[in-house]
């Protein structure tokens, strides 16, 4: 038997690509998060809270390089019509990163005097990408229109984007942080669960009205049945986590990273569900993912590499994970 | 305004702030394992004094190159949509294998190398930095080999106006690619050398004498001091190479508008595109025909031959004068400087004093190469394939206008706080000197093996 390779391939990278923007939001959303949350947060605090991030912000945001860089290669007809019609937010996001990754470092090394001003950089740039982020996310639902309806959707979304965020870095002070700490991060964890619920329903709402294809895909019989898992149990995890808040932290710090896992769960399913509503389109309505496709000869020269490399980054990455394990201590080169 | 002339600008302005700091990476990472090698075989903790100054600079500087890579990678697609379209068969898989092999390799053991000294053992600490600075050497494989294809394309056919791959092994060791790659190494050695001389010069005026700032100065400047002749004798390699592939380029960096023999090499010039002459000119007779050619009666090809498809004359001769001009001071300084430690064990203060501007010489050669390399290259984007004209995207004029306008002022921003970051750890290290305590060494805290 031969594979359809060139059926095949287009929609294999689509769902690698998929796998890197999921793997980037969950990640990289924590140290976001948590860069959203320094305005909350104390001086000491606030050390803490990079040492908890520090090892790894680098290697969260490479997923996003990774994920631009597979939309680039593998469909780079879409990527050129997405990037160009997403001109400013795009910008905005890498100022955003900009500002963020390179105060992580400056904090650490300027003289004592200057530490708060790149402290309030951290927490700017990481405010301003998420907010880009979600922008992006609100325009692309609906098909790339920036109409003033389109606008306000998009403002919307990225204020949603931008507490999920917040919780994911609340969830993941919890797990890497004791104390008083810990405390507050249970009620920032419940303040930005609310704004997150709000964001799910609003985009979940907005696609299908905003596209009658998406409204064909999710709303017709049996396919609903099928379908109805990923609301529902969005729903009921949502609403798990908001009672375990009341709980938390436990005794002996049991269930530390319980808050995390679920979110990152729930994340997961919005995206399936994402996916399900834009599959097969890359460019929303306009072009799918065949049609935005590079060669197969090219593409099949990454995947041979995909899949001899991706398993090797993941095994490091979780070693990496593992040495920086535990509670937080303070960063040291020394 | 003309969106094809801001990105430009914009691309030009975002490469040359993010090549600044990969030029320190790549070599600054093999310094510092040559560091930690050096103590793990001595036990000398003055090795380890001066990892621990220079790697706050390495993860300072990777973070600059992390932040600023990101960015490039994105410009591909919001202003040069055409590039990918046409050429996105053969950029498209040697980018992705930048981001497999070396991205992520950097990324997942930078965070054990800057934090992990004490959670890991020795040894798979320095695994760690050895991973990582193979993987900053690495991405400057990958790209080199793209850039190099882009100037000199082999390996391929094109099918509807789409580039194909044909032979994956010819695209990447394309025929200037070897050239390039040697010849950007040894920039960054250079780069790194130059920087770790000039800030141990630095900290030697404050009146630092410690054990720690001899053993970077003698590391900085007998390390430039090697490099440099190497240096040389491989640019006038790649130029040889680049008058095979590109003559059109080697005749503007010559600033030379008639073919024949006897061209003379010209020192200083202001070229006249318009008058089709060179204004103000100071030549040595023969010489260009010599280096070139290794004969006065050799042929080098003049502008005139290509007329309306020859880059901007001014910027690629100029570009290469300085890139020569300041191969040629680094080696009179490095070899004075290594001439004094030897001989002498001390270093003149005047010398020093021009060593501290010297930390940033081998930003300067390094930006007038690449500007030579890439403007020589214009009006293709990709040789004889793509025009640069032809891949600018539909975005508005004013947008990018703006964007550009951001980026300059936050490039600027940015360079200040590094640049005076630079200092005021040189000079926190002179302050310390050899008296700063090294819990992690001295403590043998969980894995370390004891300083002797
Ligand atoms: C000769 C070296 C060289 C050159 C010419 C370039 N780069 Fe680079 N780049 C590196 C050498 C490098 C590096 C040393 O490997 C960096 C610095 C820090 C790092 O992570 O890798 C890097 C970082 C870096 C990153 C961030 C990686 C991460 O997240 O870890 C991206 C996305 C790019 N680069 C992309 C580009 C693009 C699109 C370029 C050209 C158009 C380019 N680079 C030119
Ligand atoms: C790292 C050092 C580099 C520097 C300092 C540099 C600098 C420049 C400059 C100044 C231009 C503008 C030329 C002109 O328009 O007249 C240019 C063009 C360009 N370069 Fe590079 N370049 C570098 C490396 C690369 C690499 C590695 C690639 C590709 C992988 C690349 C891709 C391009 C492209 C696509 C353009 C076209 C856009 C334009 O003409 O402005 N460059 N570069
Ligand atoms: C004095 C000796 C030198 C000579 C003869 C020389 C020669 C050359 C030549 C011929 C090119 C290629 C232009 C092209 O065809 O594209 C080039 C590019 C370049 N040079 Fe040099 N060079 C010298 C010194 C340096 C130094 C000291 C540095 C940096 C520390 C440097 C950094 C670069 C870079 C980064 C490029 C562009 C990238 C590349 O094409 O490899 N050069 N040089």
């Amino acid at each position: 038997m031969t594979l359809p390779w060139p059926t095949l391939l287009p929609l294999i990278f689509a769902g690698l690509m998929g796998l890197a923007i999921l793997i980037y939001v969950i990640l990289d959303g924590f140290d976001l998060g948590i860069g959203i949350l320094f305005a909350a947060a104390e001086d000491a605090e606030q050390d803490t809270m990079i040492a908890a991030i520090g090892p790894f912000w680098d290697a969260n945001e490479t997923w996003l390089v990774l994920a631009v860089g597979l939309l680039l290669v593998a469909f780079p007809l879409a990527h050129g019509t997405i990037l160009t019609a997403l001109y400013i937010p795009v910008f905005l996001l890498l100022v955003g990163l900009i500002l963020r990754g390179v105060a992580f470092d400056f904090r650490a090394k300027v003289p004592a005097g200057r530490k708060h001003r790149w402290n309030r950089i951290f927490f700017l740039g990481s405010v301003i990408a998420s907010l880009a982020q979600g922008y992006m996310l609100g325009i692309y639902v609906l098909g790339l229109d920036v109409g003033l309806g389109g606008i306000a959707f998009g403002a919307l979304v990225a204020l949603c984007l931008a507490a999920a965020y917040a919780a994911m870095g609340a969830a993941w002070v919890i797990y890497k942080t004791e104390g008083e700490l810990q405390k507050k991060a249970v009620l920032w964890l419940r303040r930005a669960l609310v704004l997150t619920a709000l964001g799910m329903v609003a985009v979940s709402l907005a696609t299908p009205l905003a596209s009658p294809r998406i409204f064909d895909k999710w709303f017709v019989w049996p396919a609903m049945i099928y379908l109805s898992p990923l609301p529902i149990l969005s729903a009921v995890l949502f609403l798990w986590l908001w009672r375990q808040t009341f709980h938390l932290p436990k005794a002996d710090d049991r269930h530390a990273l319980t808050p995390f896992l679920t979110l990152a769960a729930i994340f997961t399913l919005g995206f399936a569900g994402l996916a399900w509503s834009f599959y097969p389109f890359v460019v929303p309505d306009r072009l799918t993912i065949w049609q935005a496709a590079s060669a197969p000869e090219s593409l099949a020269i990454i995947l041979a590499g995909t899949v001899v490399v991706l398993p090797i980054i993941i095994f490091y990455s979780f070693y990496a994970y593992r040495v920086f394990g535990g509670k937080a201590t303070d960063l040291t080169y020394d | 305004m003309d969106p094809l002339m801001l990105s430009r600008i914009q691309f030009g302005a975002n490469i040359s702030f993010h090549i600044l700091f990969p030029a320190i990476t790549i070599a600054l990472g093999w310094v510092l394992l040559l560091f930690k090698l050096r103590y793990n075989a001595t036990g000398d903790s003055a090795w380890m004094r001066a990892y621990f100054t220079w790697v706050k600079v390495f993860a300072l500087s990777f973070a600059m190159g992390v932040v600023s890579g990101v960015t490039m990678s994105f410009q591909f697609g919001t202003n040069w949509p055409g590039y990918m379209e046409t050429v996105g068969n053969i950029a498209g898989p040697l980018l992705a294998y930048e981001v497999l092999t070396a991205f992520f390799l950097e990324a997942a053991f930078l965070g054990i190398m800057l934090f992990g000294f004490r959670r890991v053992s020795n040894r798979i600490h320095t695994l760690a930095t050895v991973l990582v600075a193979g993987g900053t050497t690495l991405s400057a494989f990958w790209i080199i080999a793209l850039n190099s294809w882009m100037q000199t394309p082999v390996g391929f056919e094109m099918r509807d106006g789409v580039a194909h791959a044909t032979d994956w092994w010819a695209i990447v060791f394309n025929p200037s690619m070897p050239y390039r790659l040697v010849h950007m190494l040894l920039a960054s050695g250079l780069t790194v050398s130059f920087l770790i001389a000039g800030l141990s010069a630095l900290r030697y005026l404050y009146g630092d004498r410690s054990e720690s700032m001899w053993k970077a100065l003698r590391t900085g400047v007998f390390t430039a001091a090697v490099l440099i002749p190497v240096q040389i004798f491989a640019g006038d390699q790649h130029g040889l190479n680049t008058l095979e592939h590109q003559p059109q380029k080697i005749a503007a960096m010559e600033a030379n508008w008639n073919t024949g023999p006897n061209v003379p090499l010209i020192l200083f010039a202001l070229p006249d595109e318009a008058a089709r002459e060179n204004r103000f000119e100071l030549t040595i007779p023969d010489g260009a025909s010599l280096i070139l050619r290794h004969s006065a009666s050799g042929v080098v090809p003049g502008l005139n031959d290509y007329a309306g498809d020859h880059p901007p004359v001014f910027p690629v001769f100029w570009g290469f004068r300085i890139m020569v001009g300041v191969g040629v001071l680094m080696l009179v300084v490095s070899w004075s400087a290594a001439f004094f430690l030897r001989r002498r064990h001390s270093l003149p203060k005047p010398l020093a004093l021009v060593m501290v501007p010297m930390a940033l010489s081998g930003w300067l050669a390094t930006l007038a190469g690449w500007y030579t390399t890439e403007i020589g290259r214009q009006p293709w984007l990709v040789t004889g394939v793509l025009k640069t004209a032809d891949a600018v995207g539909p975005v508005a004029g004013s947008q990018v206008a703006l964007s550009l306008a951001v980026y300059l002022i936050l490039y600027a921003l940015l360079l200040i706080a590094y640049l005076g970051v630079l200092v005021h750890l040189a000079l926190k290290a002179a302050k310390d000197g050899d008296a700063s305590p090294l819990p992690g060494v001295m403590n043998a805290a969980l894995s370390q093996p004891a300083a002797k």
